[in-house]
């Protein structure tokens, strides 16, 4: 974790967020929302409901046109780019490496906000995410799984205790979104970490701590996924007929026959 | 491994300049030169084995940075146009009598050229939000035809002694080497590879894309402005001292990202240090092959890179990035 001080508030917060594109209609409207420590949230919505440009707001990489992102008590704007690396990070959907940089080298970029390195070293980060076997292997060589936790141990060296996630579970099959949630839950318990993931998979996200339902940029609904993700919701949400079902490992949905 | 090769890199390097300086159509003994050997030597010789190293470092190292900058293994300064803006401006400054700084005036013409050139490749290269790769290859050919045509066309109109050298700059030439061209042209590469070189892991940053880079704690937008602006420095100090080479920006990086790694730290200097090698082999060979007439070393260039442009658009992967 960065050097600033355990907090029992928020430590990511999105006060009266509204963000639209010169020209177009809003495509956030006046999210509020938080993030604490050790929290993991799923961010759920349909195609084109915001979700990227939420977590986008939230990185201080699009500034919105209205509201203001708090990051440890202080508006996000008023960090030095440098010093918000520390803090918060964010991981976007495509990893699409094309030039072939070795695992090594990727993730010690994840020093680069640094002048003095911190404790945890490059090896110490690939073995914590299971890659260290592969330190001198080319990123363009390894699969979809391995790629992905090539760039989460570039993030944990960086530092940040707050990972915006972007569709991590993209492309994924079934058994790396899960070792990768795994993991995730992890680095929670062990370093502190926070966590705000966009997901499309509302099985994976049933099992969240913490899920923000998005419909037009607008928080439909936050809170357990047992009361965020009812059916009524999801059907508003998604426009599909959905039902969520009980059963004594879980809740899980059906969907109408295709 | 990579220490190796760093040795057989360099060993490589040293051969070709020293073929460069002491072999071609009269050969010299390095260990019996006569006065006369020495005159040669240091009046005709040299100067152009510094003015091919100096080009060749330049257009290597823009390769580099516009490869990673843009996210793109095709560009290179020449395809994209931006060495044929270069020349074209310059080739204006000298028509119109434009000799306000001195030495400097060529290279600043130069350096306008390259950076309108490099914001209107952009301008026509953008869309939704992001660069596409098509449109900036084909904007940049677009561009070439353009600026060719306009430089033909004050040929035809002008008869000025400096139109001499306009001629050139269009196939890039060394024959015209002498010292009095490198000090001012130096100077731009000095400061752009001071830029590049200072700016290095922003580089690498971007490699991975705009969102890693903000997300590692770089200023995107300026960090890609200040790598522009060493990128057009250094074409344009290239351009100035002879005219339009194509291909070592596309060839020498990749070349060096097999031997030595991508790490852009390496890889700038690197790729610079392979093309100033590369044009000064070029060199050799335009003038060796048909003695006493000189090959352009930019046709020598072109020769071992169209090929090397046409295999890497068969690559399913190149324009999808």
């Amino acid at each position: 974790m960065s050097s600033v001080s355990k907090s029992d508030g928020p430590i990511l917060e999105m006060a009266n967020i509204s963000f639209n594109y010169p020209g177009s209609g809003p495509i956030v409207a006046d999210l509020s929302c938080s993030v604490h420590e050790r929290e993991i949230i799923g961010l759920l919505g349909a195609n084109g409901s915001g979700k990227s440009t939420i977590l986008k707001i939230a990185a201080g990489m699009l500034r919105p046109s209205q509201g203001e992102v708090i990051l440890w008590n202080k508006p996000l704007k008023g960090y030095r780019n440098r010093d918000r690396a520390k803090l918060l990070c964010y991981f976007p959907q495509q990893l699409d490496v094309h030039v072939p940089f070795t695992v090594r080298e990727i993730v010690g970029m994840g020093l680069y906000p640094y002048e003095i390195p911190p404790a945890m070293t490059v090896d110490d980060a690939m073995d914590m995410v299971g890659v260290g076997d592969k330190a001198d292997a080319f990123v363009t060589n390894l699969s979809g799984g391995e790629r992905r936790r090539v760039f989460l141990a570039m993030t944990l060296i960086q530092g940040a205790g707050i990972l915006l996630l972007d569709e991590p579970l993209a492309n994924l099959d079934i058994k790396y979104q899960i070792e990768f949630l795994k993991l995730l839950r992890r680095l929670k318990d062990a370093r502190g970490l926070s966590v705000v993931m966009a997901l499309h998979d509302i099985n994976l996200a049933l099992q969240f701590e913490k899920v923000m339902l998005i419909k037009s940029g607008e928080v439909h609904g936050i809170g357990a996924p047992e009361t965020v993700l009812t059916g009524p919701t999801i059907r508003d949400a998604f426009d599909v007929d959905i039902e969520v079902r009980k059963a004594e490992h879980g809740a899980y949905i059906t969907h109408e026959k295709w | 491994m990579r220490p190796v090769r760093i040795i057989l890199f360099s060993s490589v390097v040293l051969g070709i300049l020293l073929l460069a300086l002491f072999a071609g159509p009269r050969m010299f003994n390095p260990f019996n030169l006569t006065t006369m050997d020495r005159d040669i030597l240091y009046a005709i010789r040299m100067p152009r084995v510094v003015v091919a190293m100096l080009m060749g470092m330049a257009l290597g190292a823009s390769g580099a940075i516009l490869q990673g900058v843009l996210r793109n293994p095709l560009a290179d300064p020449y395809i994209l146009g931006i060495s044929s803006g270069a020349s074209l401006c310059a080739a204006l400054g000298l028509l119109s009598g434009f000799y306000f700084f001195g030495s400097m005036s060529v290279p600043l013409t130069a350096f306008v050229g390259a950076a309108l050139v490099s914001v209107l490749v952009g301008a026509f290269g953008w869309k939704r939000g992001g660069l596409w790769p098509e449109r900036l290859l084909l904007a940049g050919i677009g561009l070439n035809f353009l600026f060719s045509a306009v430089l033909m066309l004050l040929m035809s109109v002008s008869s000025d002694e400096g139109l001499r050298r306009a001629v050139l700059w269009m196939f890039g030439d060394l024959s015209m080497a002498d010292w009095s061209l490198i000090p001012s042209a130096a100077v731009f590469i000095v400061v752009g590879m001071g830029l590049v070189l200072s700016r290095s892991k922003a580089l690498n940053a971007m490699i991975l894309g705009d969102e890693f880079a903000h997300s590692l704690g770089f200023a995107v937008q300026r960090e890609r402005l200040v790598l522009f602006a060493a990128m057009a420095l250094m074409t344009s100090a290239s351009v100035s001292l002879g005219g339009t080479i194509g291909f070592i920006g596309l060839l020498m990086p990749h070349i060096v990202r097999f031997l030595l790694g991508a790490d852009s730290r390496l890889l700038v200097p690197a790729s610079a240090v392979a093309g100033g090698a590369f044009l000064c082999f070029a060199d050799l060979v335009g003038r060796s092959i048909l003695p006493p007439m000189e090959l352009p070393s930019g046709t020598v260039t072109a020769v071992f890179g169209a090929p090397y442009f046409l295999y890497l658009l068969r690559r399913k992967d190149v324009l999808s990035i």
